[in-house]
């Protein structure tokens, strides 16, 4: 226990020691106990001045045992037989990962298919039930733009008709589609015939209530 | 020229961490030395403290032991937001209430009918401890006393600013008009002159 330790250590007890003089002096009072000692003298000294209770190595020594019971108690106890893998054992292998990948490529794809077979019938079939609503329109409007989707959905539609219908248009449901395109169409027919000129050709009473489906 | 001496000379405590916070990261890393030293810095503080609420010395240890073994448990818990000595301060406080409830519910289970009176069924709050213990301990003062006062002139002033003001090095060397080197050194030779006499005059007290 050189002077120079004791320096510290009583540096230490006044919160005054530089860190590196901190982490030194701890070396040291793990190797000379002698050192722990001077630390409980000078903490006496300053017990004293103050009015508290003097207690010594008696606490320190009492808590070390308590810390140790606990501790040699804990390692007694019977450790549950659990056996941790390694890391290396519990990663898959390259070829368990190219297999890992090949599968969720496989599953991907199979799910687009199966996507691909159930959606597109549905989106097909209101095409289908739309092409016979546009058929119904081409009837009764001489519009070209009808013609033309007519056209279209006939040349997208084929051997489709053979698949279940996922979605049954009613006459009610056909009835409402005509009235919107009817109705839009109606308005822009106005609109032309009051900026072109000349008499409508359809009354003012029915473009005033194109709101209301045509029964 | 102490305005000259104050401004040439750097405060230590502006440039150190907090030693306790030292200490309490070393006994992280698991040095229970370092934990053996904040015991015995904290532990006479600690003793008055408990022993407001335990009379009884011999409780008030065992409240104490408790105190300390908890906080190393539970030193993961200590963020450093507050001192060491608070924290410290809180777990004692808290386990001396709990012993005493628990010594209240002992006391209230047991049977009218004993032969026991009040007097000596609360006798356990009253004791202060064994006559030997109290005599050694007060004989152990006094010869530190008696040390402090044999110290030369400005040894006793430097350690009794620091112990009984608690003035910094910084300013104790302000007030004695020297250097913090000098004022760091007469705090040691005065601590180190009076652990010397009382070890002689009281081998192992220390150990």
């Amino acid at each position: 226990m050189t002077e120079a330790l004791r320096n510290s250590l009583s540096a230490l007890v006044d919160q005054e020691a530089t860190e590196f003089e901190v982490r030194k002096t701890l070396d040291a009072v793990k190797s000379q106990p002698e050192l722990k000692s001077y630390w409980c003298g000078c903490q006496a000294i300053s017990g004293t001045l103050n009015g508290d209770d003097l207690l010594g190595m008696t606490l320190v020594n009492r808590v070390n045992s308590e810390l140790d019971e606990v501790s040699s108690a804990g390692a007694s106890t019977p450790k549950v037989n659990v056996k941790f893998l390694p890391a290396r054992e519990v990663l898959p292998s390259r070829f368990g990962t190219l297999i890992g990948q090949l599968a969720i490529a496989a599953s991907v794809a199979f799910a687009v298919v199966v996507g691909v077979k159930v959606i597109a019938p549905i989106e097909m079939q209101s095409v289908v039930s739309s092409n016979e609503s546009l058929e119904f329109i081409k009837f009764q409007l001489p519009g070209s733009k009808e013609k033309v989707s007519s056209q279209i959905v006939s040349g997208d539609f084929d051997g489709g008709s053979t698949r279940p219908m996922a979605r049954i248009l009613t006459e009610q449901d056909l009835k409402r589609m005509v009235s919107e395109r009817l109705s839009s169409y109606l308005v822009r027919h106005a609109e032309n015939t009051a900026v072109v000129g000349g008499t409508s050709v359809l009354p003012l009473a029915r473009i005033m209530g194109h709101d209301e489906p045509i029964q | 020229m102490v305005l000259q001496m104050a401004q040439s000379i750097t405060p230590i405590r502006e440039v150190e961490a907090d030693n306790d916070q030292i200490l309490v990261d070393r006994v992280r890393l698991g040095d229970r030395h370092a934990f053996d030293l904040l015991v015995l810095k904290h532990q006479s503080r600690l003793l008055t403290l408990v022993t407001r609420f335990i009379p009884n010395r011999s409780d008030a240890l065992d409240v104490l032991q408790d105190t300390f073994v908890k906080a190393y448990r539970s030193l993961h818990a200590f963020r450093g937001e507050s001192a060491f000595y608070s924290w410290l301060y809180r777990i004692a406080v808290n386990t001396a209430k709990n012993h005493i409830a628990i010594r209240r519910k002992e006391s209230r289970d047991i049977s009218v009918s004993d032969e026991a009176s009040d007097v000596e069924r609360f006798a356990v709050f009253q004791d202060t401890g064994s006559p030997d213990e109290e005599a050694g301990a007060d004989e152990l003062q006094m010869a530190i006393l008696d040390a402090i006062e044999r110290l030369p002139e400005d040894l006793q002033r430097a350690l009794t600013l620091r112990e009984l003001e608690g003035l910094s090095y910084h300013e104790i060397a302000l007030a004695m008009n020297c250097p913090i080197g000098t004022v760091r050194s007469r705090i040691f030779r005065a601590r180190d002159q009076v652990v010397q006499e009382i070890n002689e005059r009281f081998p192992g007290t220390f150990l």
